[in-house]
């Protein structure tokens, strides 16, 4: 476990070194002032009513969720993609992994290292919008915690899938691959809110078997559920099943059983990635 | 010359550090082999190689050796036979920290300092964190790189992490130190420089194992030599050995009072088989072993010879090099 550390500290340090967090806190400031004029904008509006205002704060925000879960997901294959392969590639493992290390150490620590970085991303992020739109418009999520809890969740199912591809393939086509496997589960989700609008049950099986296979589309409408205050949203567009016609409603929080598959399927992952890894000769 | 040691038990010796002790070699491999896909990068390769000793792995380039060090460092696993490092089998965590490397491919993280990746490594092999500072500061020094020990390594040349390379392999005061190409990055003061730790390094009784395929660089330090091509070991010995005794003999020689039993023919002073001619002023004689040399010249003296130059034309370790690929 030490050596794990030491690996995690050392992941940490890099991302230090070579900018990636000053990048992450200046996204982070653009990004929530871009948000804070808009939303002071849209509160402040002599054009809408206040009901207007009521119903379009939750959905603004759910949209800047929405763009920002896929900076989250989008910096997770980022990262992830080139932290074993480059580090092949280039000859920097060797010296390391002749070290008395195990190699699960070495690939726990990396990825140790980057779901703190990425954590601590996301929370930023969440807190200081969370934090900002209040203030400037009266609006508060009704469960801020869950909201980060599931973008989380949603980056590091990628983190976890890109560092498995990350054993075998070069950082370029690991990550090609993570970022399309991260579009694909977003639109079989749009797929199956479809399916369940004109009642095509086979989209709509698609979707929930593309949910379980690759999580994130599932945990983004948890994300969704718990930014939603407005039940006259959800009594309008929603359509039961946890999905209603736009990627943009959630009327169900994923059920108990769902996030224990998610802890599941993030460790068979990782189980995977550490097999992977011990089998790869440098 | 001898071939390669055959598989079987791996052989025990008597440490000279405790005479009583058996220790097991540092090196041993038997019989192996590394299949990638349809290539075969080894092919049933054995050897064995003694505590403290300088052991030169020869080769051309894609005969092996770099699948070799990959091999008994831990870093790949054989597709078939057995390796022992210094007495466990090849890979041990444990018996990884008795042990450094030097990559072929020596690379280090850039976004660091060399004193950074120096500390990284006294941390991966657990050293006392008392110690750190001075191993990392004796490390530097070895390698000539105290002064540049706060620039980061993406500022280095090839050379420079070239050393770093080395100064890394040798924290922790090793038992056993993989080179791989050590030098290939070095210039002729680098080179010589590398051929003194390595010197060092047999003072203090580390063994080393020098992949190379300098053969030069192989023929002033390296205690013994094994020599591969195409996976195999086909040589194997002291550099003399593989080398072979001294075939060729000049001498440079003026006054001489006949020629009889030297020109074109055996006599009782020269060697069986050996044969000599003589071109005025030079006499050459093939196949003549260094402990004939000193009868040879008191004869010449004898006949009134008056010698002016002795020079023995032993072939170098290259020459023989080439003679054994191409006997392949």
């Amino acid at each position: 476990m030490r050596a794990a550390i030491t690996i995690a500290r050392l992941t940490t340090q890099e991302a230090a070194r070579r900018r990636l967090l000053i990048v992450f806190a200046l996204l982070t400031v653009l990004l929530v002032g871009l948000s804070a004029w808009g939303f002071d904008r849209l509160a402040h509006s002599r054009h809408l009513t206040s009901g207007e205002v009521a119903v379009s704060l939750p959905q603004a925000l759910i949209l800047f969720m929405f763009m920002f879960s896929f900076v989250v997901g989008l910096s997770a294959v980022a990262i992830a993609s080139p932290t074993v392969a480059t580090e092949l590639e280039s000859g920097v493992a060797l010296s390391m992994l002749t070290r008395p290390v195990r190699r699960s150490e070495v690939l726990f620590g990396k990825w140790l290292g980057l779901a703190a970085i990425l954590g601590g991303y996301t929370a930023a992020v969440c807190a200081l919008e969370f934090v900002v739109v209040d203030a400037v418009s009266g609006f508060l999520p009704p469960n801020p915690a869950a909201v980060f809890g599931y973008l989380y969740a949603e980056g590091l199912v990628l983190l976890t899938l890109t560092l498995l591809m990350s054993t075998r393939l070069s950082a370029m086509t690991g990550g090609v691959l993570g970022a399309a496997c991260f579009g694909a589960a977003w639109l079989s989700g749009v797929v199956q809110a479809l399916g369940a609008f004109f009642r095509i049950s086979a989209l709509v099986t698609f979707g929930k078997v593309v949910r379980i296979v690759l999580p994130t589309d599932g945990l983004w409408h948890g994300a969704v559920y718990y930014l939603e205050p407005s039940p006259y949203l959800l009594q309008r567009l929603g359509e039961g099943d946890g999905a209603g016609p736009l990627p943009f409603i959630s009327t169900a929080s994923p059920t108990p059983l769902y996030l224990v598959w998610v802890a599941v399927w993030v460790g068979l992952v990782l189980t995977t990635a550490w097999w992977s890894f011990s089998r790869r000769e440098p | 010359m001898t071939t390669a040691a055959s598989g079987g038990a791996p052989p025990l010796e008597l440490s000279v550090a405790h005479p009583t002790a058996i220790v097991s070699p540092a090196v041993y491999a038997s019989e192996l082999t590394k299949l990638y896909h349809e290539v075969r990068a080894l092919d049933g390769l054995s050897m064995t190689v003694r505590r403290g000793e300088i052991f030169g792995f020869l080769g051309p380039n894609g005969a092996g050796k770099t699948t070799a060090v990959k091999l008994l460092v831990g870093l790949a696993r054989p597709t078939a036979g057995e390796a022992m490092v210094l007495g466990a089998p090849a890979g041990d965590l444990e018996t990884r920290r008795r042990i450094g490397y030097l990559p072929e491919l020596f690379r280090y993280q850039a976004w660091l300092t060399a004193r950074e990746v120096l500390a990284l490594h006294c941390r991966l092999l657990e050293l006392p964190k008392r110690t750190w500072s001075a191993d990392i500061d004796q490390s530097l020094e070895v390698v000539g790189l105290t002064e540049r020990a706060g620039s980061k390594v993406g500022t280095f040349s090839k050379g420079m992490q070239q050393r770093l390379g080395l100064g890394v392999a040798l924290l922790g005061a090793p038992e056993l130190v993989f080179l791989d190409e050590p030098t290939s990055a070095l210039d002729p003061v680098g080179r010589h420089d590398v051929r003194e730790i390595i010197r060092a390094l047999r003072a203090r009784g580390t063994t080393v194992f020098l992949n190379t395929h300098l053969l030069e660089e192989a023929e002033h330090v390296c205690d013994r030599v094994l020599v591969i091509d195409r996976g195999k070991a086909i040589a194997s010995g002291t550099v003399a050995e593989v080398v072979g005794r001294q075939k060729t003999l000049r001498i440079k020689v003026t006054g001489l009072n006949g020629l009889s039993g030297l020109n074109g023919q055996a006599s009782s002073t020269l060697p069986p088989g050996a044969r000599a001619n003589y071109d005025t002023p030079w006499l050459t004689i093939e196949g003549i072993g260094e402990e004939a040399v000193p009868a040879l010249v008191t004869e010449l003296v004898s006949r009134g010879g008056l010698i002016e130059e002795v020079i023995p034309a032993r072939p170098t370790l290259e020459e023989r090099f080439l003679e054994l690929l191409e006997d392949k």
